[in-house]
């Protein structure tokens, strides 16, 4: 917490007696000064209140109505969209898709960068660049080229990895139209273009912490192991808070893009997920209601989540330096 | 401060009346009328052939100016700009509605409807065949006047023919001939013997509807009709070949076209849209087509693709002007440079025969040849009526999704999706 913000209002209630005037003429610059950074924010909040704030207190209020995009009318219906989304098929598979996931991501763009990154700071330099390159090159593709690159490899008679499956006598599955995989045809995609950019925001991380303390902790006899656990991982506590929420924010959002070029949410609502749900229910459908109260529904729980996030892992982060 | 002020007023001043300037002086000259004509005709798919028509049209017609805009995310993606468009009362004097969101567009969106013109231009009406008019039909009403007129057709790999003992130059007629000389391509090549097009709309599924003689909506438009005896004997052979006999491979849409391409099934069905791509990527074989199989002895019928051309201009004189760029883009000639760049079918039958106009193109293509034979049998695609419409589409996709995954009989899965499809139409 910033303690100046906190301090200002405290500062006028404090001045009981009369006031001297130097003491006015403080006062006067230091609302001067407030009123100045307010100005400073106001482009900001403006942009903010009318792109992120605005849309989401309209899209509270047509999540109660009718409305196809075009017609003149808005028909009221009460609490109707909300009891249609959870009565359908569609809102729970997405659902369940959607914790598959962000469990997924979490697991393996969280976990397995951070191991990458340890091993990789071990290596020789030379080695080091070119693992950095290998790794982050998926995060400088577009996602909608990547799809592409992807399409291919996943092709059920002659992709490179059913190809490759074939070679040791495997038989894989048709990752895009099997209704058991391809939600994780998805998953894959997205994990493997999110991976590289947090094994770089982890190196950073690890960079960034004084050698002095881990060669201390090794001159007293810790192990390599006792050395992570109780150097370099408490200092790395805020990267690894840093990198988990933004996976665990933007892995709804980034799941939209594979499945709108990859299977459109099939087959049969397979790897349907919230995000391409809204934008089904929006623009493929053209309810914009129905799609509003879809959107409503997943920023309460993600928003939930996230703040239970933050209260649970503000506790053990330790912004120290 | 002061100064740097009047640095930005130098700087911009400029910019402000080079803006002036290049606005039009009015009362000067006459300028000619602007209408909006929005299209999915990207650079690879006629948007050539489009700017050709539209130089031609303003040549022809000095006093309109055709302002073209491409939109993105083919029929869908232009319907979301049109929504947009319409709620700004700002909306495109023509665009092109994909035949499969046709009744929701009629039903839901502020146009002109187009029987007054029968009266008024029966000349143009002329020439066109009734089974390709009521393509731009809905309720008995003209809503638009078809444009884009595809069917699809069986693309096949003469080699793999060859190679499995069967006569290329006797294609499968009927889906039991497809079956049996299926079963040798399998055993003699090991390769699939059919692709039937899988893609995020049920045009594939309406035409099997079709040629198995039932129809995709009852005629009142209250009940859907997939799940009719002889529509469910169809999705179970469908089922069956994917399944049990793997006759058919299940894949999705880009997957199964590129397997047909690198030589890995032997027939595709899709659309005869595709006929250059087909023929500038298939990988060492020769390819061609034959009209899509037919159900025993039951005639020939296939759900058409394409687009008709509606009109939203909301003023007479765009309107007006809206009618004669429709009635350019129909011509013989107009119809002549929108079949070679785009592969669609001319509305009007004889411009196919018509040595001045496209007979020499479909000479030289003999893979337009069986879209021709088909042009007879089109049937519409069917756009489900009511503001749920597109949801019942969506329905009849996901019950082919499911019934390709074969854990439960068509029958079942057709019999629980019409039900549902049934609820969302208009009583």
């Amino acid at each position: 917490m910033d303690r100046s913000l906190t301090a200002a209002p405290g500062y006028v209630e404090a001045a009981p007696a009369p006031l001297s005037l130097a003491e006015v003429a403080r006062a006067r610059r230091r609302r001067r000064v407030l009123i100045t950074g307010y100005l400073y924010l106001l482009p900001a909040a403006i942009l903010t209140g009318i792109f992120v704030y605005w849309p989401l207190v309209a899209s509270g209020i047509l999540s109660f109505y009718e409305w196809n995009l075009v017609s003149p009318a808005w028909v009221s219906v009460g609490w109707q969209n909300y009891l249609e989304l959870f009565w359908s098929r569609a809102f729970w598979l997405a659902v369940i898709n959607t914790g598959k996931a962000a469990g997924a991501l979490t697991l393996f763009t969280v976990l397995i960068p951070l191991v990458l990154a340890v091993l990789v700071l071990r290596a020789s330099p030379r080695l080091q660049t070119i693992c950095r390159v290998v790794l982050f090159s998926p995060a400088v593709i577009s996602m909608a080229i990547a799809c592409a690159i992807w399409l291919w490899m996943y092709h059920p008679l002659y992709g490179v990895l059913n190809s490759t499956l074939r070679l040791v006598g495997i038989e894989g599955p048709r990752w895009l139209s099997s209704g058991d995989w391809a939600i994780w045809g998805i998953i894959n995609v997205t994990v493997w273009k999110t991976l590289g950019f947090n094994f770089v925001v982890f190196l950073a991380g690890l960079l960034a912490i004084p050698r002095e303390m881990q060669e201390a902790a090794r001159v007293d006899g810790a192990s390599e192991w006792r050395v992570f656990r109780h150097v370099t991982w408490p200092i790395l506590a805020p990267t690894t808070l840093f990198v988990f929420l933004t996976t665990f924010i933007l892995a709804p959002q980034n799941l939209f893009v594979p499945t709108q070029i990859l299977t459109h949410g099939g087959p049969n609502e397979a790897s349907n997920n919230l995000g391409y749900l809204v934008y089904q229910l929006g623009f493929e459908y053209f309810r914009a209601g129905y799609a509003s109260a879809a959107a409503m529904v997943i920023f309460l729980i993600f928003l939930g989540l996230t703040f239970l996030q933050f209260t649970l892992a503000e506790r053990r982060v330790h912004y120290g330096g | 401060m002061r100064r740097q002020l009047a640095k930005w007023m130098i700087a911009v001043l400029p910019v402000l009346a080079a803006g002036l300037a290049v606005l039009p002086a009015p009362g000067f000259a006459a300028s000619p009328l602007t209408i909006e004509y929005w299209h999915i005709n990207s650079p690879t798919f006629g948007g050539p052939a489009l700017k050709e028509l539209v130089t031609r049209f303003e040549a022809k017609h000095p006093d309109i100016k055709v302002i073209e805009k491409f939109q993105p995310g083919v029929y869908t993606g232009l319907m979301q700009q049109l929504q947009v468009a319409l709620a700004a009362k700002r909306p495109p004097a023509v665009a092109q509605i994909g035949y499969n969101l046709l009744a929701y567009a009629a039903g839901q969106f502020p146009h002109v409807t187009l029987d007054k013109y029968r009266q008024s231009d029966p000349a143009f009406f002329k020439g066109i065949p009734d089974n390709i008019m009521v393509l731009g039909q809905f309720g008995g009403v003209q809503h638009g006047i078809p444009f884009g007129v595809s069917t699809p057709v069986m693309y096949y790999n003469a080699d793999l023919f060859k190679a499995a003992g069967l006569n290329p130059d006797q294609p499968p007629q009927t889906w039991d001939e497809v079956q049996r000389m299926g079963q040798a391509i399998k055993q003699k090549t090991g390769k699939f013997a059919i692709y039937l097009q899988q893609p995020n709309d049920d045009w594939m599924e309406q035409t099997l509807v079709w040629g198995s003689g039932g129809r995709p909506l009852s005629e009142d438009g209250k009940r859907v009709g997939w799940d009719a005896p002889q529509a469910t004997e169809a999705f179970q052979m469908w089922q069956d070949m994917a399944n049990k006999t793997k006759l058919a491979a299940n894949m999705t849409w880009e997957e199964g076209i590129q397997a047909f391409l690198s030589g890995h099934v032997a027939m595709c069905i899709t659309t005869i849209g595709r006929q250059e791509h087909m023929r500038k990527n298939a990988n060492n074989f020769q390819v061609r087509t034959a009209p899509v199989p037919r159900f025993g002895t039951k005639p020939l019928a296939t759900a058409t693709g394409g687009n008709a051309l509606l009109i939203f201009a909301n003023d007479p004189a765009q309107e007006k002007a809206a009618w004669e760029w429709i009635k350019y883009l129909l011509s013989p000639e107009g119809a002549t440079i929108w079949t070679k760049g785009t592969g669609y079918l001319p509305p009007r039958a004889e411009t196919a025969t018509d040595p001045k106009y496209l007979k020499p193109f479909f000479d030289e293509n003999p893979l337009m040849q069986a879209a021709l034979a088909t042009f007879p049998y089109a049937k519409p695609w069917v756009s489900f009526p009511g503001p749920r419409g597109l949801e019942v589409t969506k329905i009849f996709i996901k019950a082919r999704e499911e019934i390709l995954e074969g854990k439960r009989p068509a029958e079942a899965i057709l019999r629980d999706t019409a039900q549902q499809a049934n609820a969302l139409l208009p009583k």
